[in-house]
């Protein structure tokens, strides 16, 4: 479904910050693959949805999704196919519009942007009967604005509009990180419910090493720019956190040393 | 204040009001300052007069709107493909409408359109008479704040709403953000060019400097209008804009009539505005010293027994 | 990499779009053939306006019956300002960087900013209603510097005597101008004056722009039994809406100038821009043949005409008296 080759970005080529974030990334995801990414600080993760979503133009490599090469493609070409959900809770959401027309918005992706009205009423009553699926009261609150809303029920709220149509791929930047644990905890629950009903390709990038291992079906690390491990299956299973740490830092010859990742 | 006062504002108002929900779109909606505006409005009137000079007032109007509109692309155009910020692209466009709208205008900075058909004239002869203006300048509004209303709850309208809200969700939604602002920035700059072009026919002459400050006006209209009839739903906010034009007209026909110097207007203008936009700190500050008071106070009442 | 290059594309936009609006301007250049016997006179104007458009073309026509012809013996270099009073200053700049040899200043603003130019170069300015008042020069009789020329000072008193030959019991005279032009408030204060003399109260009716004045002259209809205002550039500009809303509230308007009539003013008691014009003529021809411009004393003239509105008198329910319509140089309307 998702094929990324040789994938290369840098920030401010010929100053003094010039950084190299991903350096000739290559991955391959199948239909229906689940990879949880982690990573410390600067290790070219965020950047690397950046890059496959078109919010970044890239320097090398190539971008295919589902067998077309989306490369050139800008980004709003590009999310037609694309779920997103960021970890700002406020970046998902219009938060002076209604969650119902939120919903109508994000409905409408990939329909031509035309004079057709903005929301009928059957498309409410559908927007009624997913809410109630998300089991956070939403659904009696579909007119009010979303500005009032709870950072988790926005996050909610954005996830839900990343998939209301079937996306290709679902990009979840680290979606629970500015959430408290208890919400946050919700919210992951959420992704695995809808993400397993609709057999999404997902690509979700967290801090917490044993989220990593228990969601999904596979695990890649990054480290400065390049993936520097990968496991699915077996290996995968029997992984612990510990082991984790142990391999990271025989591979990337760094101490890992994020509390975050550590202790969250 | 007499009736012809009144009514004089009245018609101003309404006229007025179509441009302040140009300036709607692009302030509040969009969410992008368009300086354009002062420019766009000369080119409206510039456009209304020539054709009207030329026997066709009503031709004129519809005219004026489209070249608003481009006005409004190219200050669009500006920003999403040259990069240049919404202020900046704004003023650009401002500029060259000046030289723009005296080429319109053949050269001449001031044209009179004496004893020629207005929208207005052929209806000044009816049994409407005095009325006419009032009445027609409300039915274009009325039917612009209809279609504006229909519009903006279309889902070019749903987009549009939330690109000044949020551009980052609307491109991770499959939308072109840039052909939004482009429409968006279009339909701004038509509504403010039509305003132009009624206010030209209605006092029968167009004049290169017309447009100066509009945009101050246009937004002051808007602000007034928000603070006193509220935001709650996008329905209140279109009549908030359209009130808070005539209210605008309304207060300087007043502060004319206690005898204000109108150079003293413009001050009284920015003084409004002020206000209007400190008036949610104001209330915050005199909620929190009426709290403040109220604790004093039983601290006060507690102390005799302690 | 893109910032810097979007700033230059835009740069060079802008550059291009300026570049070909001069080309389409519509200005005469002058000849580069400087043969030295033809004199170069640079003829500026602040906006495109009918008496200031009269000054000039009789000016030029007077030019030539008196012997100097364009292209001949004289180049004319005439630029328009279009009522932008920076490119009055760019326009006197570059008559002085070119050394004409006379220029001619139409209207206060325009006199002004080539004043302020140059010490050496003659300015003759014509239709300057106060050229005391407006600094162009310190003494009417002997100028004594580089700029004299001729004014269209009206009289408010004379034009408030035909007034009240026209509408005798007027009381309340409610003065529309724009503060910030010189040439408006001498006139007002000459009325005030008048004011005084004669029993009657003046209404102040200023306005900043021509966007003001509707609103201003609605105010005032209410107020007084007369408007009057004098040569005044903002109000000229927006004289459609004036006589709108004075002929409604059936207000007489007395205005400075005959075009204000023309456009719907009721009367005035002024001077004929077409004989300034030529005064300002003959003044060009003795600098032209060698005469101080210090040495010339401003000429204010002493000829004035009766213009008269018989739409305006008919839409305000006034009739206009025989003797005042026998002694009027002009009547417009039907």
């Amino acid at each position: 479904m998702l094929k990324v080759e040789s994938l290369s970005k840098t920030f401010g080529k010929g100053s003094n910050n010039e950084k190299l974030a991903l350096d000739k990334v290559n991955l391959s995801l199948e239909e229906g693959e689940f990879v949880t990414i982690i990573g410390g600080n600067g290790a070219g993760k965020s950047t690397l949805l950046n890059c496959i979503s078109g919010v970044y133009e890239i320097d090398e490599g190539r971008v295919i999704l589902d067998s077309v090469d989306v490369t050139f493609f800008p980004e709003y070409k590009r999310s037609v196919h694309i779920g997103r959900v960021f970890q700002d809770p406020l970046r998902g959401t219009a938060y002076d519009m209604t969650i119902e027309e939120n919903l109508a918005i994000a409905f409408a992706k990939g329909k031509p942007t035309g004079l057709r009205p903005g929301m009928t009423k059957k498309d409410s009553l559908l927007f009624k009967e997913r809410l109630e699926l998300l089991d956070l009261g939403l659904e009696n609150r579909m007119n009010q604005k979303v500005g009032l809303l709870s950072g988790g029920q926005r996050q909610a709220l954005t996830l839900l509009m990343a998939t209301i149509v079937k996306p290709k791929l679902l990009l979840l930047d680290e979606h629970t990180a500015a959430l408290d644990p208890t919400i946050a905890r919700k919210v992951l629950n959420l992704t695995r419910k809808i993400v397993h009903e609709e057999t999404l390709c997902t690509l979700m990038i967290t801090h917490n090493m044993k989220a990593s291992l228990e969601l999904g079906t596979r695990t890649i690390i990054m480290h400065e720019g390049q993936i520097i491990m990968d496991f699915k299956g077996q290996e995968r299973s029997t992984m612990t956190v510990e082991r984790l740490i142990e391999q990271f830092e025989k591979r990337s010859g760094a101490v890992l040393d994020n509390d975050r990742m550590l202790l969250g | 204040m007499t009736f012809l006062v009144l009514q004089g504002s009245f018609e101003l108002g309404i006229i007025y009001a179509i441009m302040a929900l140009g300036v709607f779109i692009s302030f509040r909606t969009l969410n992008m300052p368009d300086l354009s505006v002062d420019g766009s409005f000369v080119l409206g009137a510039a456009v209304s007069v020539i054709m009207s000079s030329g026997g066709q007032p009503l031709l004129g109007l519809v005219i004026a709107f489209f070249a608003g509109c481009g006005a409004g692309v190219i200050t669009a155009l500006l920003h999403t493909k040259l990069k240049i910020q919404p202020l900046l692209a704004g003023i650009l466009t401002m500029l060259a409408l000046y030289s723009l709208n005296l080429k319109v205008m053949g050269g001449r900075a001031n044209i009179p359109l004496i004893n020629k058909a207005t929208v207005f004239s052929v209806l000044e002869k009816t049994v409407l008479g005095d009325y006419s203006k009032l009445l027609l300048s409300l039915i274009i509004l009325l039917a612009i704040l209809f279609l504006l209303y229909l519009f903006l709850n279309t889902r070019l309208g749903f987009v549009l709403r939330a690109t000044g809200d949020n551009d980052h969700m609307v491109r991770a939604l499959g939308v072109n953000t840039d052909f939004v602002i482009l429409m968006g920035l279009a339909i701004s700059n038509g509504l403010v060019a039509l305003s132009g072009a009624l206010i030209a026919q209605s006092q029968s002459y167009v004049d290169i400097g017309m447009g100066i400050g509009m945009v101050i006006i246009g937004l002051a209209s808007v602000i007034i209008g928000e603070v006193i009839f509220g935001t709650k739903s996008l329905l209140r906010r279109l009549f908030a804009a359209v009130l808070g034009a005539i209210l605008y007209r309304l207060i300087i026909a007043f502060a004319l009539e206690i005898g204000m110097p109108s150079t003293d207007l413009k001050l009284v203008s920015a003084v409004i505005v002020a206000l209007a936009m400190a008036m949610p700190v104001i209330k915050k500050r005199l909620s929190l010293v009426k709290r403040k008071l109220t604790v004093a106070h039983h601290e006060g009442s507690k102390r005799p027994n302690a | 990499m893109k910032k810097p290059l979007a700033a230059l594309i835009s740069v060079i936009m802008t550059m291009t779009l300026m570049f070909s609006l001069t080309a389409c301007a519509p200005s005469k250049a002058v000849n580069s053939d400087n043969s030295g016997a033809k004199k170069k006179i640079g003829i500026v104007q602040i906006v495109e306006h009918p008496s200031l458009n009269t000054i000039r073309e009789s000016l030029i026509k007077e030019l030539q019956v008196k012997g100097y012809k364009d292209g001949e013996n004289i180049t004319i270099d005439y630029q328009n300002a279009q009522g932008d009073q920076s490119n009055l200053k760019t326009i006197a700049q570059k008559f002085v960087s070119n050394k004409y040899d006379l220029i001619v200043a139409i209207a206060t603003p325009s006199a002004q900013a080539v004043v302020s130019e140059t010490k050496d170069i003659p300015i003759l300015f014509s239709a300057c209603t106060d050229p005391l008042g407006s600094g162009l020069v310190t003494n009417m009789d002997k100028p004594n510097g580089n700029v004299t020329g001729t004014s269209d000072a009206v009289s408010a008193e004379k034009i408030m005597d035909l007034a009240k030959r026209i509408t005798p019991d007027i009381k309340r005279i409610g003065a529309l101008y724009n503060a910030s032009e010189t040439n408006s408030v001498s006139v007002i204060n000459n009325l005030k004056d008048y004011a005084k003399k004669n029993n009657m109260t003046v209404v102040e009716g200023t306005v900043t722009n021509s966007s003001d004045v509707q609103q201003t002259v609605t105010s005032l209809v209410g107020k007084v039994d007369a408007i009057f205002s004098p040569i005044d550039n903002t109000v000229a500009s927006a004289m459609p809406v004036v006589t709108q809303i004075a002929n409604k509230a059936k207000i007489p308007v007395y205005v400075g100038a005959d075009s204000m009539v023309k456009d719907g003013g009721l009367a005035t008691y002024g001077i004929n821009y077409d004989v300034l014009g030529k005064e300002t003529a003959n003044m060009a021809v003795e600098i032209l043949k060698g005469k101080k411009a210090g040495d010339l004393p401003v000429k204010t003239m002493k000829d004035m005409n009766i213009y008269l509105n018989k739409d305006t008198a008919k839409a305000i329910g006034i009739n206009l008296p025989d003797d005042v319509l026998k002694a009027a140089t002009q009547v417009f309307g039907n």
